[in-house]
């Protein structure tokens, strides 16, 4: 494997010889580093993000099933599907997530995340909290947590940005807020996201440009290296403005010629194994994941797509469109993990599928804190439209890990078996979660930076330790 | 007539002295090692070599100090090291030729005495040459190139750095400030890792460590501390154990780290001292401005900012340089004063004038073009001031605009204290500023709307952070909590409760002025109070509300503010007279920018050659010497727009047209629906049909002129006929249609198709205007009136006749000046262009490109850009589709120009994207790449290693 130092030394000696001297100590990939690394177990991460809503009774924690009939009083209705046992002994999923049931023997359920209760229910500003740890808004740009692992870590090949992001198109609805949280914050644009709208597309991003041949791109790069040197402003000593500008250029003609380009090619692929994957574009997506982790990338985040009331963002035919949804991630998610567990990439990559909060058919927010209904459900179930999860409920939602160091086979937290299903033991909150992501990757927990003369932590006050117990 | 300095010979000369230097180095140190073998008359055959082998590098000693000499008077070098390293070079030349003088003597008189003195001198020389040596590689490299790779070296964590400041002084010896220093830092850490358990809202196990007589009281175990002894003190006990001890601390949250344990032990064992919080231990700025005496004239420096210069310069032994030539001047000015660059012709004009004062004429000439004024100085002010047209909060009405309000401002070059008077007591066209942002739901109570207003006004107008005070009493000023809610509540229409890290406090406070010296708010109406805020504020007695403007000014005019972080006006300027004396003059000439603007670009000292600087921190270090200006990166307005005057527009329409046209055309299409809902628009063709009726008679009908503007492709029909298609959506095709429409009904219908293969924005934008004899007008737009289908029609559809019942009304996606691509088009009937060149970056919604490029989404207030470029900057302009676009469209540009004449196409372009000539060698580069007769992907090619050039990114 690639450390930071190899990439660094294969940089210096692939630069211009008169530009190797002259790399600043501080370049993109060498945080500054005050804290001393933890041991890790976990390299890459990937999250899997369920955006829009994933209710947790139809999905990874099934309660009570009751089918549709015509007249059926809503508030009996805890889960619209039957459970159907998983690879773990006592463990069971809804119906229509069989495959990700199989590799449960290889990760963990946590099973009583708690969302933040942030007044009235907006889903970008729930998924800028889940992403960045901190509440909107906030006094200075907070980074999301792929920010901060690429700000810490750097890439692991350097041929594959440290933070891609698959799959977030920002033409859809709530487009500001969610570019609001996808950004690198105060930490700067270099540790931002690497977008990647269409997976199937993804090669376009880490080649020369749509038409340029290689020999044309080698060319131009030559010229460009020429006219530098019959510049007669050359040496006008050195600045760091120049000298960035030198060094992120030859960065990109190192990425954009590397060999490892081909992870980004969905092409390359067997027919088979794309076919398996193919479910849409988050199966592609899932499928561009494994590529890119299996060259070395350091953190991606596929997401089913935020779009205002599409997705997991169900406000009505709940259980028709879960049906779907379960056909979107069940596959891809599960060959995902067998994928990487045969290639032996588990161990080092933590998975990690979660949403910004759940779903309930009764209860908005959550018991005692309820805020404002923003769907109407009828008391009883006339039509198959309203028979599904339509409130948003923070009280109770489930996170699946695997690999990274992770148990397999492990169940963490309960909810209540009735409504409302919240979480009745070992809650978990989003500090947590991301402490324990940072766990994984040896990123110490009081990792932070003074920004405008006040510390700013990777969680709020670098508080919220890491779930021990979810370590093998 | 040129110096000796600027032939090229000389500067080409100059530039292989770093080549040369290497041979003396060589030559003299083995010369030595040589000598070295010789004594005691050993291995007399080495004599001869070693004679020739000094002689060499004696003359290579003093060829290399001349050359140096040239390298150092072309320019770019400045400074102490530079003065250093120039003479130890020169001392170095003269003894390698008394060495080799020496050396002759000796062989002649072959005396001992002469054999030593030679020897002697032959060492000292090697001193020489490593101190020349060493001083010359610290220019190359930068002075820390060795120093900053040993470990201790390494930056320190805040608690390390104080730590070992007080290591570093006599154990009795501390200062009551320095005393007061170390309890502050240890009460910062028991807020952030403590308070969350222990502190007056709550206490567990009886803890409060939020006061003096709770930290000495200690909880239900007793003590904490032992003043005088930590190793006996229960705090640091529980602070060290093991993290899975039942009893270590904190318990939620992770350890404090060694260095922060070893802060608070060295508290406790000086006696643990209690700072009295109403001691002002944090420095903290004169209100007043000191107006300082002019220095005198000297060596001609009239300027009142040069002699303040001169004067800091003499203080501290800098040399003044040379200023830059006049190519380097008018790129700078042009970029500075209107974010343009100049125009070859612009260029050959102002070096052809001959007269003093062209430079100040030059600068007074663009600051009188108010609109490319306005339009370039519009993103300092909207960076300063969080606005912008769409981002947070404009989707729930939660976030207003002030851009029409700034427009005007900037054109009209409002006083700065109307300014201030408007954002603080504003009218409804510049509320948006203290309105904030608000998001739906709750907001932490440091984030309220009145907080936010607080905050900003502190930072963007006085420089002050009340970001920290608002949660808790700040740590990094003399700020208090109840301070940050005071002036809170001036903007609030209800007493606020005072909440401490988001817990309330049962307090209510009472509005009023961070400075209480400066005025007392007492009004009983937010209105009033506004208006008191607003007195209190512009008032001169107010300096620090123009030492920030000031300072801001200069740190965009010259890379580096006076202050620096420039929202941190309490720290110490490198001379407080510049400031304070720019302040006092800004005031006295009623406070009009473009007079301190020009003020600062007419003096000497902005004219100096720029500074390079190793690293960005250089420039906020303490250490730092005001030279020159700092060198700096064009900011994403300034390229875009460069890019646009090179290659033609890179946009296509503004979010804020100042010249702008009331059309009310809609961008519409037909309503995609997935289960119900509303989604973005799949590939593919729909069809739209519209009906109207002539107001008039058709005789009657003078002109008839349409607009129209498809995403992506479409076919226009008139009455059945084909009258125009398109497929390019930036382009706004205007139409005569006068010979098509008929009296009566007429029929619209576009074929429009959507590209790409997910489901991205599509849209149709039309407007007809109809010019009847009597003047009076008739429109028609594009809106929800239009019919439209995806489904195939039967032949006919174009025409009158045909039954669209069954299409349905199309979807708006609002207005023709909102964009969901990021880039708008050029949707008027008359273009202004001297209003507007072209759609400048500054005026365009934020899209990728410019974000990449480092235009900040303004949710919060940004008063630097980021200057290092970026990996992901570097692809977007390597293999970026916006880019290369552009680069396509402008390369077919030049070539219908310059197709047939490379040559030309090389100077013009060098001539138009740097402002000078191409040299020799770029012409060479750049016609063999072109060939003959060029194609365009050769001059796609060379336009872009053009851009990515330090000479194009930078300013110099």
């Amino acid at each position: 494997m690639t450390t930071r130092r190899d990439f660094l030394k294969q940089m210096r000696a692939a630069s211009l010889a008169a530009m190797a001297a002259s790399i600043p100590a501080a370049s993109f990939l060498s945080g500054c580093r005050r804290e001393p690394r933890l041991p890790a177990t976990a390299d890459s991460v990937v999250l899997l993000w369920m955006a829009g809503g994933m209710a947790h009774t139809e999905t990874f924690d099934p309660k009570r099933f009751t089918p549709f009939e015509t007249g059926l009083e809503s508030k009996r209705i805890l889960s619209t599907f039957p459970a159907v046992p998983t690879a773990v002994d006592g463990l069971s999923f809804s119906e229509g997530l069989e495959a990700i049931g199989q590799v449960m023997d290889r990760g963990t359920i946590i099973r009583s995340y708690r969302a933040a209760d942030l007044g009235f229910i907006l889903h970008s500003r729930h998924q800028y909290h889940w992403h960045t740890c901190y509440e909107p808004p906030q006094p200075v740009q907070a980074p999301h947590l792929g920010a901060w692992i690429a700000k810490e870590l750097g890439p692991i090949n350097p041929a594959i940005p440290p933070f891609i992001d698959i799959g977030q198109r920002f033409t859809v609805g709530e487009a500001e807020e969610l570019k609001a949280f996808h950004t690198a914050g105060f930490l700067g644009s270099e540790y931002g996201p690497f977008l990647i709208p269409d997976p199937s597309s993804g090669l376009e991003s880490v080649r020369p440009p749509v038409g340029m041949t290689a020999e044309r791109f080698e060319r131009r790069h030559e010229l460009y290296r020429d006219l530098i040197e019959g510049s007669p402003l050359g040496e006008h000593g050195s600045d760091y403005q120049k000298e960035s500008l030198l060094r992120s250029m030859e960065q990109a003609y190192r990425l954009l010629r590397a060999p490892e380009a081909r992870a980004f090619d969905l092409g390359d692929e067997p027919k088979e194994r794309y076919d398996i994957y193919n479910t849409g574009r988050f199966g592609l997506g899932c499928l561009l994941a494994r590529r890119l982790v299996q060259q070395g990338a350091r953190f991606i985040s596929v997401t089913t797509e935020y779009e205002p009331f599409l997705g997991w963002d169900t406000h009505e035919n709940g259980h028709t469109r879960l049906v779907r949804m379960k056909q979107l991630i069940d596959r891809p998610v599960a060959q995902l993990i067998k994928d990487l567990d045969e290639s032996d990439h588990l161990d080092r990559t933590l998975i990690v599928l979660a949403s910004e909060f759940s779903r309930d058919m009764i209860q908005e927010g959550r018991p005692n804190a309820g805020v404002r209904d923003q769907v109407e459900v009828p008391d009883t179930v006339q039509d198959m439209k309203y028979y599904g999860m339509h409130r948003h409920f923070t009280d109770g939602c489930s996170i699946l890990l695997f690999g990274g160091g992770i148990k397999r086979g492990f169940v963490y937290g309960q909810t209540a078996d009735e409504r409302p299903c919240s979480t009745i033991g070992d809650p978990v909150y989003i500090d947590q979660i991301h402490q324990t992501i940072y766990h994984a990757l040896g990123i110490p927990p009081e990792t932070h930076y003074e920004i405008e003369g006040r510390p700013f932590y990777t969680t709020p006050d670098g508080l919220g330790g890491p779930l021990l117990d979810v370590f093998a | 007539m040129e110096t000796i300095t600027e032939i090229w010979v000389v500067q080409l000369l100059g530039r292989l002295h770093p080549l040369v230097v290497h041979f003396p180095i060589g030559l003299l140190v083995v010369a030595f090692f040589m000598e070295m073998m010789t004594l005691g008359n050993k291995r007399p055959g080495l004599r001869e070599g070693i004679r020739w082998i000094i002689y060499i590098g004696a003359a290579t000693a003093a060829l290399a100090s001349v050359l140096g000499w040239f390298l150092l008077n072309s320019g770019g070098y400045g400074g102490d090291t530079t003065v250093y390293h120039q003479w130890s070079g020169f001392a170095t030349a003269v003894l390698a030729l008394g060495v080799a003088g020496l050396l002759r003597r000796a062989h002649r008189t072959g005396r001992p005495a002469a054999w030593m003195q030679y020897r002697a001198l032959l060492a000292l020389c090697l001193v020489g040459l490593t101190v020349t040596g060493h001083l010359g590689a610290s220019l190359t490299h930068g002075a820390d190139y060795l120093s900053s790779t040993l470990p201790w070296n390494q930056p320190e964590s805040q608690a390390g750095e104080l730590l070992a400041a007080f290591r570093t002084v006599d154990a009795d010896a501390y200062s009551q400030t320095q005393l007061d220093r170390l309890n502050l830092e240890v009460r910062a850490l028991f807020a952030h890792r403590c308070y969350k358990c222990h502190s007056t809202e709550k206490h567990e196990a009886d803890l409060i460590l939020d006061s003096e007589e709770g930290v000495r009281a200690g909880g239900e175990s007793g003590p904490i501390l032992m003043a005088g002894n930590a190793a006996e003190s229960e705090i640091i006990r529980r602070l060290s154990l093991p993290r899975d001890d039942e009893e270590a601390m904190p318990q939620k949250g992770n350890a404090l780290t060694q260095e922060e344990i070893d802060l608070i032990k060295l508290w406790i064992d000086l006696g643990a001292p209690w700072a009295d919080r109403e001691l002002q231990i944090f420095p903290e700025a004169d209100l007043a401005l000191a107006r300082p005496d002019l220095p005198p004239i000297q060596r001609g420096f009239d300027h009142p900012i040069d002699r303040f210069v001169n004067a800091y310069f003499e203080a501290q032994g800098i040399r003044w340089l040379k200023p830059v030539d006049d190519r380097a001047f008018i790129r700078r000015v042009y970029l500075d004063a209107i974010g343009l660059l100049p125009t070859p012709a612009q260029v050959e004009a102002f070096l052809q004038q001959d007269n003093s004062t062209k430079r100040t004429r030059l600068v007074e000439n663009l600051l009188a073009d108010t609109h490319n004024y306005a339009q370039h100085w519009l993103s300092f002010w909207n960076d300063l001031l969080r606005n912008d047209y769409s981002g947070t909060g404009y989707i729930t009405g939660g976030r207003k605009q002030i851009t029409p309000w700034l427009y005007d401002a900037l054109l009209t070059n409002r006083s700065y204290d109307a300014m201030v008077r408007d954002l603080l007591n504003p009218t409804e066209a510049s509320e948006g500023f203290i309105k904030g942002i608000q998001w739906r739901g709750v907001a932490n109570n440091s984030q309220r709307i009145e907080m936010q207003a607080a905050q900003n006004v502190s930072q963007s107008l006085l420089g002050v952070n009340l970001k920290c005070a608002s949660c808790h009493n700040s740590f990094v000023s003399n700020l208090t909590l109840d301070q940050a809610y005071g002036f809170a509540t001036v903007f609030a229409d209800t007493l606020l409760e005072v909440f401490r890290c988001d817990k309330p406090t049962g307090r209510m406070s009472s509005p009023a002025f961070l400075y209480p010296e400066l005025g007392v708010i007492e009004a009983e109406t937010v209105e009033e109070r506004l208006e008191e805020l607003a007195d209190i504020v512009v008032q001169p007695a107010n300096g620090r509300l123009y030492r920030t403007i000031a300072n801001r000014l200069w740190d965009r005019l010259l890379g580096r503010g006076i202050v620096m972080p420039v929202d941190e006006m309490d720290n110490t300027p490198w001379s407080q007279d510049l400031l304070d004396w720019m302040a006092a003059d800004l005031i006295d000439h009623e406070t009009d920018l473009k007079y301190l603007i020009a003020q600062i670009m007419t003096s000497q000292a902005y004219q100096l050659p720029s500074v390079p600087s190793a690293e960005a921190r250089d420039l906020v270090a303490r250490s730092y010497r005001f030279r020159g200006p700092v060198r700096r990166r064009l900011s994403a307005e300034q390229f875009a727009d460069a890019l646009s005057q090179t290659l033609g527009p890179l946009y296509h329409g503004v979010a804020y047209d100042p010249a702008g046209e009331d059309l009310e055309a809609q961008w519409i299409w037909f309503r995609e629906k997935e289960v119900d809902r509303d989604v973005l628009p799949k590939p593919g063709t729909r069809y739209f049909r519209h009906r109207f009726d002539l107001d008039r008679r058709r005789e009657a009908m003078r002109e008839a002129q349409a607009l129209i503007a498809v995403d992506q492709a479409f076919v226009l029909y008139v009455n059945g006929e084909r009258v125009a298609e398109g497929d390019d959506w930036r382009v706004v095709q205007r139409l005569d249609l006068a010979e098509r429409l008929r009296d009566g009904s007429n029929v619209l219908a576009v074929e429009g198709e959507n590209g790409g293969r997910l489901p991205n924005p599509a849209g149709l934008l039309f407007s007809l205007r109809l010019t009847f004899a009597d003047s009076s007008r008739q429109m028609v737009f594009s809106n929800t009136d239009w019919k439209t289908t995806d489904q195939p029609p039967e032949a006919g559809w174009t025409e009158h006749g045909y039954d669209d019942g069954a299409w349905q009304p199309a979807r708006s996606y609002g207005r023709f000046n909102r964009s969901y691509w990021g880039r708008l088009v050029d949707f008027r009937y008359n273009p202004d262009r001297d209003h507007l060149p072209f759609a400048r970056a500054s005026l365009v919604t934020l899209d990728p490109f410019l974000k990449v490029l480092g235009r900040p989404t303004r949710e919060n207030v940004v008063t630097r850009r980021d200057d290092q470029a970026t990996l992901l900057q570097a692809l977007a302009l390597t293999n970026g589709t916006f880019f290369n676009q552009a680069i396509a469209d402008g390369a077919d540009r030049w070539l219908v120009r310059y197709g047939e004449e490379p040559q030309a196409l090389v100077e013009h372009l060098y001539r138009n994207a740097l402002g000078r000539p191409p040299s020799r060698a770029e012409v060479q580069a750049s016609t063999v790449l072109l060939g003959e007769t060029p194609t365009p992907a050769a001059v796609q090619d060379l336009l872009w290693a053009v851009f990515m050039l330090p000479d194009f990114q930078l300013i110099y």
